[in-house]
């Protein structure tokens, strides 16, 4: 074990962390931005956001449905309450609608026989695509045509931000995000503070503003304004490496509610400001913090052109796996029978399923996968933003019992995360649910078993070119 | 000109005529629009051609879907499958084929040709069956229905041209042949579509996610 971990705790546990969030998460409500435009010109800009974001790849999608049903069962939210409006085909009808009327071959015909789309409509989609739609994907593994329904509400998300449409939580937080460049108010102070405290109380140096560094890490708001243990074990992670690191405190933060919300000015904005950082500082390696959504929104985006960018993004727990296949990471056996939930933005949208097996495999770990596991897991069902919101409380509660179920036929004692929203969501489930399961994230466990040891000193390992494996 | 002239004359070949051009002018609308480009590095260099491969694997469900979707998979191929054979193989069928090419090959024997014809239109009556004992799974529009009684048409009436029920034969025959042209007027407008749309957008995905270096 380290040495930092004789010190007394000062950082709450995640139980307090997840209950500090539900108050503030109350707050959101209040501070949502009220809509400014016409119900007519809300409409307008809905119907032109979707013109402008459907190629041909949407069309053929949208064409394709042969409504067979397929996917109704593979959707966690269908499962968990049986409720047919939250069937993922019909989560498309109205984009299949405006798409008909305003792109279609056939637009002259459906113009005449479809009606035209109402705000309330739209209104009405908003449970649809973002309470009841954590884009997990889940129905595409099924879908006899492929459909990639995720895809397709994630753009009529963002069809939504243009019709002021974002449920209150998100859009508090897209606003502040978008004004303040702050989530919670973690901001570049709440960073060197919590930085600062870390460094006195653990002793733990975490590098802040290097001109140049090979690697740059990310951290999220959960960990910046409430998890200090996720900072910490982040830090007493890279130092036993040895590498040459750094945080920036212009591009900090991984979380991208520009990403969740649909807002994509935002998204473009909050990413920017993280790759012209890395560029600055030369890294060859940009770590993301746990933190589910901002792989899709770094590493997938099909706007960043990451061929041309001289620096490698990978997930935290991509990171680890790397690490310990090297056999950089030194770490001390861990007990019990463990298994490993995949977040759906990393594992069935994003691939990174053998990465967070390698790391647990380090570490001697008693592993059972999760019966229908990798591409086939269940959503938590709190991912996409989900988590925020108070009105999809009964559908993430139900939801969550599939995964109670799925995680206990395991046997297990603990389960693995990698993804802030899902061990939001686990710790929130596994409370409400007298759950006696363990829930751990990737990125403390490793720093809880990390052996330090005089050759992980940052001298011996500054000869070592890269770690960019 | 009678019943049975109109059908084989202006109504079948109108209908052929409806059925290609609407079918290349879907077609054309939609792959001619722009293609989002992903410009975000791939996991492996080649390993987006992979992609293709959910072309053919997702003609069957993963075994993590089996329970799901057994019934249906399964009546579903007895339907393709059993009406593929039948509009391919009967004589009547191969004449008219004949008459538009010229092309011909040997038929299957009358009694194979009704058994088979008998398995499609019970796989298809299986199929509606399940759908509308299961409103909250299918969520049905009319599109579903009208494409359904288009498809069934052909089927009964052929099916009871070929056993002369109903009235006079000639009679039968030209409603069959007009719920036939009835199917392919139909076609480029309606979800039947998806027996070329399932290469698109199979192959799409397939890509999309073998981008990220999963396996769909």
């Amino acid at each position: 074990m380290s040495t930092s971990a004789a010190v007394a705790p000062i950082f709450p546990t995640f139980e307090q962390v997840c209950q500090g969030f539900a108050g503030q998460i109350g707050m959101l409500r209040q501070m949502a931005p009220e809509p400014t435009l016409t119900d007519a010109v809300r409409v307008e800009r809905a119907i032109d956001t979707l013109i402008a974001e459907t190629n041909a790849g949407e069309a053929v999608w949208l064409e394709s449905c042969i409504h067979c049903g397929q996917c109704t069962t593979a959707c966690h939210f269908f499962q968990a309450t049986g409720e047919t409006k939250y069937a993922p085909m019909r989560k498309m009808d109205l984009y299949r609608r405006i798409y008909q009327r305003e792109v279609g071959p056939f637009r002259w015909w459906y113009k005449l026989i479809t009606r035209p789309v109402k705000l309330k409509e739209l209104e009405d989609l908003q449970e649809l695509v973002y309470d009841s739609c954590s884009e997990c994907g889940r129905c595409t593994m099924v879908c006899p045509m492929g459909i990639d329904t995720a895809s397709l509400v994630h753009h009529l998300r963002s069809a939504l931000v243009a019709a002021e449409l974002v449920p209150a939580e998100l859009a508090a937080l897209t606003a502040e995000q978008k004004h303040r460049g702050t989530i919670f108010g973690a901001s570049a102070d709440t960073l060197m503070n919590m930085i600062n405290t870390i460094r006195d109380h653990y002793g733990v140096t975490i590098p802040l503003d290097k001109p140049s560094a090979e690697v740059m890490v990310l951290s999220s708001a959960v960990d910046l304004v409430a998890n200090g243990n996720g900072l910490l074990a982040t830090a007493r992670i890279m130092n036993h490496l040895g590498v040459d690191w750094t945080m920036c405190s212009d591009g900090f933060e991984s979380a991208n509610f520009g990403l969740l919300s649909g807002d994509m000015a935002l998204w473009r904005q909050q990413s920017e400001s993280i790759t012209t950082a890395a560029q600055r500082i030369g890294a060859k390696t940009l770590v993301i913090a746990e933190c589910g959504h901002a792989y899709p929104a770094l590493r997938w985006n099909p706007m960043i052109k990451g061929g041309s960018l001289p620096f490698d993004m990978v997930y935290m727990s991509e990171f680890l796996g790397r690490m310990a296949k090297a056999g950089r990471l030194n770490l001390t056996p861990i007990d019990g029978k463990i298994t490993y939930h995949d977040p759906c933005k990393t594992g069935r949208r994003g691939g990174a399923f053998d990465q967070p097996r390698a790391v647990l495999q380090a570490m001697n770990a008693d592993y059972v996968e999760l019966p229908s596991g990798r591409e086939y897991n269940w959503c938590c069902g709190g991912g996409a933003g989900i988590f925020l919101l108070e009105r999809a409380t009964r559908l993430r509660d139900e939801s969550f019992k599939i995964k109670i179920k799925q995680v206990n036929a395991t046997g297990a004692a603990t389960v693995v995360v990698s993804c802030a929203s899902c061990r939001l969501n686990f710790e929130a489930g596994r409370v409400k649910n007298h759950w006696d399961k363990e829930v751990a994230s990737l990125v403390e466990l490793v720093a809880d078993h990390l052996i330090d040891t005089p050759a992980q000193a940052p001298a011996a390992k500054s000869s070592q070119p890269g770690v960019t494996a | 000109m009678t019943l049975l002239e109109f059908a084989r004359g202006p109504a079948i070949h109108w209908a052929l005529i409806i059925l290609v051009a609407g079918t290349i002018w879907r077609l054309l609308g939609v792959l001619a629009l722009t293609r989002g480009g992903d410009l975000s590095r791939p996991r492996d260099a080649f390993g987006n051609y992979k992609g293709y491969r959910t072309v053919f694997s997702r003609a069957w469900p993963s075994s993590e879907f089996n329970v799901a979707t057994r019934y249906q998979t399964i009546v579903a191929y007895l339907f393709h499958f059993a009406t593929l054979i039948v509009v391919v193989g009967i004589t009547a069928h191969i004449e008219f084929i004949q008459s538009l090419t010229g092309a011909s090959w040997p038929a299957l024997p009358n009694a194979v040709g009704v058994a088979i014809g008998i398995v499609a239109l019970v796989s298809l009556l299986a199929l509606i069956l399940r759908r509308l004992t299961n409103p909250s799974i299918y969520c049905s529009n009319l599109g579903d229905y009208i494409t359904w009684i288009l498809v069934a048409a052909p089927l009964i009436t052929g099916l009871m041209a070929f056993a002369h029920l109903g009235p006079r034969y000639e009679t039968m025959l030209a409603i069959h042949i007009l719920s036939v042209a009835l199917m392919f007027i139909w076609f480029p407008f309606s979800k039947l579509m998806h027996s070329i749309w399932f290469v698109f957008s199979r192959a799409q995905s397939g890509l999309t996610y073998a981008h990220k270096g999963v396996q769909i």
